[in-house]
């Protein structure tokens, strides 16, 4: 088989194996599916700050935007799910222009840390407004999601919709960065000094990746606001953009597939440690111990492994081919 | 009409007066040098022509606008382009894509093109890369991720990637720092050639061998301010110069 046949078969094998899996594994595997691809969203949408270089622990606060949004549309004005989906992801988008057009001038852990405030501030505004979100109560009675008219009423046909939504905005996410955009983006993250003096403007680049980022996590907070139909302040909180920059972490920032393959590895923990409140308590040791492993051992993440084994198993010659003329430099 | 024109220019950190007062023109078609000891305001001075840093006082035009305090990537726009001191390159892409970033300023770059173009840069922007890659000499290189090139190599693409830009002035940010004799000519030769071809340069550079070669005309920094202008003989015998670079004596070394 031609090598670069390889990939589709393969990510064709991938997703009929899904819809297999989803068909005949039941309203449990069905849930816990439709997270997972919640999860792949949110992680593959962080990337785009990731490109740029720039540490965002904040993205839960715009998952919790766009699942509000979609929510409170559809629970309080009947909208139909497609309406509520992309309102709740241009509110997201928004709410991460304002916030990012300020914060965005900052560096570093600097950045990090307003992200961080980000997640606390848009928590406490939903914790507050009680008439709107019933704040600490919770907001329940979200109505299920629909496609075109259609009910979806069962776990299962809300996972399908669930792998609908996740491949077309991974599909749009690789159209992104493999683009002259995600060329920009990235060359951003390697040299920001450089791309200013190439004439990038730097700024305005790195806000419409924040932006876009934002988009997508509001997607999946509609999504998962229609799906879980229970929303309570406290979930979108730090720990959980946390985890969606370990996803991206663990599976490996280096390359498009590492946030699915992190997403898609440790959004299954949960469910491993569920049994009881005491084995709970060794999910997030579990959870610490991967990322830990994964620094030392593979910095490169899960993403990287394939090619670590094979070259402890053939011990390749390390390095890369000399240029013809390799010049000698003196210090 | 000077190309580029600098006049009281100053820049404070807090109480140290990094450049301060300094008046610097440079003609089209010139090749200038700015040199100084280590500390002297060259880069500082770059920074501040380049849009990278705000002076706090002065005025520059280019080409007969003012530039002041506008952002660098509109003085990019303009013509006027810097490479950097340290080698900054885009390491993990190919020496091509490096060069295509710096035909960013030229290139189309609509919604529709980067959503539904399936390469991601059209056929006219690489051909024009690979003008600029056999112009400086590394086009048998193309392929190489900028990582993994030999210094000098490295060098040289900065120099590249800013002429991708297609610049009226070209600001050289210590070009031959750390390169041997040869390597340092070549680089030195290719700096004429690209004066020859229209690009006027300006060109910050500690190896006083190399500027003496190439400069029509030197100006001296020391201490953030204007010591001494003139041609590269007349600079190397002016006594002062001589003591700034030596420390004291008015010996030559």
């Amino acid at each position: 088989m031609k090598s670069n046949m390889r990939t589709p078969v393969v990510l064709v094998a991938i997703l009929l194996a899904l819809l297999v899996f989803i068909t005949v594994g039941g309203n449990y595997y069905a849930h816990l599916l439709a997270l997972v691809f919640t999860n792949v969203i949110l992680a593959s949408s962080l990337r785009l700050s990731i490109l740029c270089g720039q540490l965002n622990i904040g993205h839960s606060a715009f998952m919790s935007v766009g699942a509000y949004t979609s929510a409170l549309l559809a629970k309080n004005l009947g909208l139909p799910f497609e309406l509520s989906l992309l309102s709740g992801a241009l509110l997201a988008m928004l709410v991460g222009l304002v916030m990012g057009y300020p914060s965005l001038r900052l560096r570093g852990v600097y950045f990090a840390m307003v992200t961080v405030a980000f997640v606390e501030a848009i928590r406490l505004i939903v914790q507050i407004w009680v008439s709107l979100t019933r704040g600490m109560s919770g907001l329940s009675g979200i109505p299920k999601p629909s496609l075109f008219g259609m009910l979806l009423a069962t776990k299962t046909e809300q996972c399908y919709l669930a792998l609908g939504l996740m491949v077309v905005v991974l599909l749009v996410l690789y159209k992104l960065e493999y683009s002259r955009l995600g060329l920009i983006w990235k060359s951003i993250g390697m040299a920001d000094n450089l791309a200013l003096s190439l004439g990038v403007n730097v700024a305005s680049y790195k806000l419409l990746a924040f932006a876009l980022g934002c988009f997508f996590a509001g997607i999946a907070g509609a999504f998962y606001a229609h799906f879980v139909r229970f929303l309570f302040p406290p979930t979108f909180d730090f720990l959980m953009a946390t985890n969606i920059l370990v996803y991206n972490y663990v599976g490996g920032r280096g390359h498009f597939w590492g946030p699915i393959v992190g997403a898609a590895f440790l959004s299954w923990l949960p469910e491993v440690f569920r049994g009881s409140e005491a084995t709970r308590q060794y999910e997030t040791i579990f959870f610490s111990i991967t990322m830990l492993l994964t620094i030392l051992f593979l910095p490169g993440g899960l993403i990287t492994l394939p090619s670590k084994l094979a070259d402890l198993f053939r011990r390749r010659p390390v390095g890369v081919a000399e240029p013809g003329s390799a010049a000698v430099t003196s210090g | 009409m000077a190309l580029l024109e600098a006049t009281q220019l100053s820049k404070h950190f807090g109480g140290l007066a990094a450049v301060s007062q300094v008046d610097l023109r440079v003609e089209e078609g010139e090749i200038v040098g700015l040199i100084g000891p280590n500390g002297a305001g060259k880069t500082t001075c770059f920074n501040l022509l380049s849009g990278f840093l705000p002076p706090t006082a002065g005025t520059i035009t280019f080409a007969g606008e003012p530039i002041t305090g506008l952002k660098p990537y509109h003085i990019v726009a303009r013509g006027l382009v810097r490479t950097f001191q340290h080698t900054t390159l885009f390491q993990d892409m190919t020496v091509l894509q490096n060069v295509l970033m710096g035909l960013h300023m030229h290139s189309r770059k609509g919604l529709g093109q980067i959503l539904f173009r399936p390469r991601a840069f059209p056929q006219e922007e690489i051909d024009r890369a690979h003008e600029v890659l056999a112009f400086t000499g590394l086009s048998p290189l193309a392929e190489q991720l900028a990582k993994n090139l030999p210094h000098g190599y490295q060098r040289t693409l900065g120099i590249a990637m800013a002429l991708a830009v297609r610049p009226r002035l070209l600001m050289l940010d210590e070009p031959v720092t750390g390169m041997n004799l040869d390597e340092s000519l070549h680089v030195m030769r290719l700096v004429q050639t690209i004066r020859d071809r229209g690009t006027t340069i300006l060109l910050v550079e500690h190896n006083m061998k190399a500027v003496m070669g190439t400069c029509e005309r030197v100006v001296v920094l020391n201490f953030g301010q204007k010591l001494a202008e003139g041609t590269p003989a007349e600079v190397s015998s002016n006594p002062e110069v001589i003591a700034a670079y030596l420390g004291g004596g008015v010996t030559h070394a």
